[in-house]
């Protein structure tokens, strides 16, 4: 899959005179130069001059050293790293839906605003809410709109709250996304299996008392706006109390956010909407199988309960029904909602990520009702294959049943000097993409493994194999360990140097 | 299902390694209370000819154009052939974000390649692997900006400035009751110096102006930075229409002290509004406090090149809620398009083609003004679009483009109150002459007022 020559930046293949690009001939009258003079642009310092041709390789080479998801499983805990259907990439590059511009009047886009009504359909039964936004353009997006529709309703309720509780297992981006709408998080202790702690949880190092769900519902009350809670959690436990705690927070006015990113464990079987939830969002780009495209880009929709409706971003997608005869069925136009007094209002220029929603709305139309069940039914039983075969080998610090996603502990190798970073590294020799490494927090050097649907046992046996393997090669030979990969394109990477001294572009000489 | 792969053998077998005797006993971590005890009230499984077909007639429901006189943050430009051919490689399209630099060295070098254009374009230092558009951008932005001038808490926004880019600003900063938004006006197209000197205070922490800005008309940051440096503040320039940068001088080298905006123009479609590409650029001294994900040059135990994400103690994975942004994923692909574009082009191409683009548009506002119903508003130079006030029937004028496959300018009357009866008109280099002379017959033959 590797090459193993080092392809050179673009910018040091540029020979004057290249050009990649012809344009068509000018017919009309050449411009004026009306620029103030000094806003003439003067010139550029490193735009690469090169033909069609070598653009082509040089982009091919660098795909060369990546890893994607036709190339095997890549088991990314969290990140849902699911087959990526050709036909939903087909069907988003229709000039229909390329060609339509967001600034056009309604009644020239009504496929559009109906592919935008019926997917929000589906994703309202799928969730058990009764209201979307699809603006969002990614799941951080989602939760910072979610946690300002909070901040509205309690607003509009003539309450200030100053804190939004999040458990320590959560992902960055929670705690992030709540300083970023201006709250202060308080943190929620985990119980030994990683789900939130009712109680006060003392450490057994240091001996502080950390407060659990209950102190902390008493103490600050009406001082809690709401709580964000990734279910099932980051080590892919159900939190199985969670109408309890919905109906704790609940009891002092504070609503409760759900962080979809592990929804995949869900679809199909269990609704949010119909444990307590008040506000979640999904990740298009990870349970709705859109392309992760290197980094994005994603889609994070935010879907919402009774409660919230009224501040839903602005436009909201309405479907009229057109009156016909007697016996005909029914026809429907479709507009936008601008005029919505509540609405937080907007969180993305126009309607957000939409050639991803076009995708997704293809997956859920491919799974139908029946499709989306089975296919989180096989996620959660691929992941619970990997963890029977990988258990003992591998330590499971949190043993309760856990769903789509398994979390390993690198503690019997650790003793061994061997650490999840080595096992990572190594499993890149053997052609695989690692798991996500020491994250959740809470588990000592975290391997999370979440495989999706899209493994057949062929496919998990070879992967379990390799890390059995990886297992017995610690035992006799650590330091081997420590040099992976050695086979990659690169080797371990000088990460600290590349933040002290950091060079971020290319620059002449 | 196509998409799931086990067989019911293997299944089988995968359930007896686990030790249940069928899939739903995995489910007993979540409370019979908490399931669904029925199919969810959907339509069943489709093949791909039929969700094909579904998708085709949705695509159908739009109307198509002949050409679209509309840019207003969302512009139609000419896609080279080896930007879809390219991205549709797996490699590209299926990767995560490159965490593992051993094996995404495709990612962060062609991200290292995409920073070093946008440094080139808008004349700073420091960029990042990109947000999610340039509403978001403008967020961004000014958040970044209130940080690195501590003790300063307004942040002035031109009222040239996208309109809904303004919207989004509003939202974001909503929440932050220390935080303030003030509008500085317009005057003949452009942001009112007089206004502006007005509103300069030692609580400004920065000024956010188009460049060109949503009127099409080219804002001197030169003229501007003077002020806006004096007092103590920062100057923004936020650009809708990045191809602006081939033909007007990098804002960081004409006062601009951050550079943000939208870089869809550069390979991709309109796609009726994402996904798009939000961009932010800074100087050196302010790279510790950029949002998002940044990649840097380093080398590895052999010492040979490579590239690694970095500076991630700014990031939210790291610094939880002390984070510089929430902000996770980003725009991946669509950076990978417009760095496929901007090669492609190189210095020449981009040249030529913002020339092109400045010749059609002046072209089509001389074409357009030959109507008797149409009269400049203003004479500030622009770039791809322009305002002209219509005299006549703004509706019929709408129905008479929309009759023969023709998108006219934008209505300004829906954002702007004291621009009712004008138009904002885009060219690209996709309108030939022969466009816009149909265009203007069209119009020539619109009914006088009723």
């Amino acid at each position: 899959m590797f090459l193993r020559q080092r392809e050179p930046l673009s910018f040091e293949r540029s020979v004057p005179g290249k050009r990649g690009m012809d344009l068509p001939k000018l017919d009309v009258p050449a411009a004026k130069d009306t620029r103030p003079a000094h806003l003439k642009r003067s010139g550029f310092e490193a735009l690469p001059e090169l033909s069609e041709v070598e653009v082509i390789r040089h982009f091919t080479r660098l795909s060369k050293w990546n890893y994607g998801v036709d190339d095997g499983i890549y088991p990314l805990g969290s990140c849902t790293m699911k087959h990526n259907p050709r036909l939903n990439e087909k069907v988003a590059g229709l000039p229909g839906f390329t060609d339509s511009h967001p600034m056009a009047p309604d009644a020239l886009v009504q496929g559009n605003l109906e592919l935008l009504y019926t997917l929000q359909e589906w994703l309202k039964e799928i969730t058990g809410l009764p209201g979307v936004t699809l603006q969002p353009s990614a799941g951080a997006a989602g939760e910072l709109t979610g946690v300002m529709l909070i901040r509205a309703y309690h607003v509009a309720h003539g309450a200030k709250r100053r804190v939004i509780l999040i458990p320590d297992s959560g992902h960055g981006t929670n705690p992030a996304t709540a300083a970023m709408a201006g709250y202060e998080v308080v943190e929620l202790p985990s119980r030994p299996d990683g789900t939130i702690s009712f109680e006060d949880v003392t450490d057994p190092v240091n001996g502080k008392v950390r407060k659990g769900l209950k102190t902390l519902v008493n103490e600050l009350g009406a001082e809690i706006a709401g709580a964000m809670i990734t279910n099932p959690n980051t080590v892919g436990v159900f939190e199985h109390r969670f109408k309890e705690i919905s109906d704790l927070l609940h009891s002092v006015g504070a609503l409760v956010y759900m962080d979809g990113a592990n929804m995949n464990a869900l679809v199909g079987v269990a609704r949010p909407g119909d444990f307590g939830v008040d506000v979640m969002h999904l990740n298009l780009h990870k349970t709705f199988s859109t392309p992760h495209g290197g980094g994005g880009p994603g889609a994070g929709p935010v879907c919402v309960g009774e409660k919230l409706l009224p501040f839903l971003p602005v436009p909201v997608v309405v479907r009229d029904t057109v009156k016909v005869g007697e016996g005909e069925v029914p026809k429907h136009t479709y507009h936008w909602d601008w005029n919505r007094p509540q609405s937080i209002g907007k969180v993305h220029t126009f309607f957000g990520n939409f050639g991803i929603l076009v995708r997704a709305l293809a997956y859920c139309l491919s799974h139908g009702s029946d499709g989306l069940r089975e296919a989180t039914l096989r996620a959660i039983v691929n992941a619970n294959y990997i963890r029977a075969r990988l258990k003992g080998a591998y330590a499971l610090h949190i043993d309760s049943p856990s769903l789509h996603e398994v979390v390993f502990s690198d503690t019997l190798q650790a003793k061994h000097d061997v650490h999840t970073l080595d096992i990572a590294k190594r499993l890149i020799d053997h052609g695989y993409h690692p798991p996500t490494i020491y994250f959740p927090l809470i588990v000592p050097g975290a391997l999370m493994i979440e495989p999706t649907e899209s493994e057949d046992k062929g496919e998990l046996d070879a992967f379990c194999d390799t890390l059995l393997a990886i297992a017995k090669e610690v035992e006799a030979d650590p330091e081997a360990l420590h040099q992976a990969p050695t086979l990659a394109p690169m080797r371990r990477m000088d990460e600290t140097t590349a933040a002290r001294k950091p060079v971020l572009r290319w620059t002449k000489g | 299902m196509r998409y799931l792969p086990s067989s019911p053998a293997e299944d089988r077998a995968l359930l007896d390694t686990i030790g249940v005797a069928r899939a739903e006993d995995l489910l007993s971590g979540i409370p019979e209370g908490l399931r669904l005890n029925r199919d969810l009230d959907l339509p069943t499984q489709g093949s791909e000819q039929e969700v094909a077909w579904q998708m085709l007639d949705l695509a159908n429901k739009n109307r198509r154009f002949c050409a679209q006189f509309l840019g207003a943050g969302a512009y139609d430009h000419f896609v080279p052939a080896a930007i879809d051919a390219m991205v549709s490689r797996q490699e590209w399209f299926t990767a995560y974000t490159p965490y593992q630099p051993e094996i995404s060295q495709g990612t962060l070098q062609h991200i290292f390649e995409y920073q070093t254009l946008i440094c080139d374009l808008t004349g700073l230092d420091v960029t990042n692997a990109s947000l999610y558009d340039g509403g978001t951008a403008c967020v961004e932005t000014a958040l970044m900006a209130v940080r690195v001038q501590k003790k300063r808490h307004t942040v002035l926004v031109s009222r040239g400035l996208h309109p809904l880019y303004r919207e989004v600003l509003k939202t974001a900063f909503a929440p932050h009751q220390d935080l303030h938004l003030v509008e500085v006006g317009l005057k003949d197209g452009v942001t009112d110096a007089a206004d502006l000197q007005a509103k300069l205070n030692e609580d400004v922490a920065a000024v956010l102006v188009g460049y060109p800005n949503f009127l099409g008309a080219v804002e001197d940051l030169t003229a501007l930075a003077g002020p806006v440096h004096a007092a103590g503040a920062l100057l923004v320039s936020v650009t809708q229409e990045a191809l602006a940068f081939g033909w007007l001088e990098a804002p960081g080298k004409v006062g601009a002290d951050m550079a943000c905006g939208e870089a869809m123009s550069f390979g991709n479609r309109p796609t009726f509004g994402g996904p798009y590409l939000g961009f932010l650029a800074v100087k050196d001294a302010h790279k510790r406090e950029i949002p998002g994900r940044v990649v840097g040059q380093t080398r590895d135990l052999d010492g040979k090149t490579g590239y690694v994400l970095t500076l991630t103690a700014r990031e939210q994975h790291i610094r939880r809620d002390k984070a510089t942004s929430n902000i996770c994923s980003n725009q991946g692909l669509v950076t990978l398009r417009a760095n496929l574009f901007l090669q492609l082009a190189g210095p020449e191409g981009l040249k030529g083609l913002a020339e092109q683009n400045v010749a059609k548009a002046q072209h089509l506002r001389q074409r357009l003004l030959d109507l008797p119903d149409m009269e400049p508003v203003f004479e500030a130079p622009f770039f791809n679009e322009f305002v002209l006030r219509y005299k006549g029937d703004m509706a019929a004028l709408q129905e008479a483009c929309f009759a023969e496959s023709l998108l006219p300018g934008l209505d300004l009357g829906r954002f702007y109150p004291e621009y009712q009866g004008c138009l904002l008109w885009c060219a690209t280099e996709l309108h030939t002459r022969r466009m816009i002379e149909s265009l203007v017959e069209i119009l020539a033959r619109v009914p006088a007022t009723v």
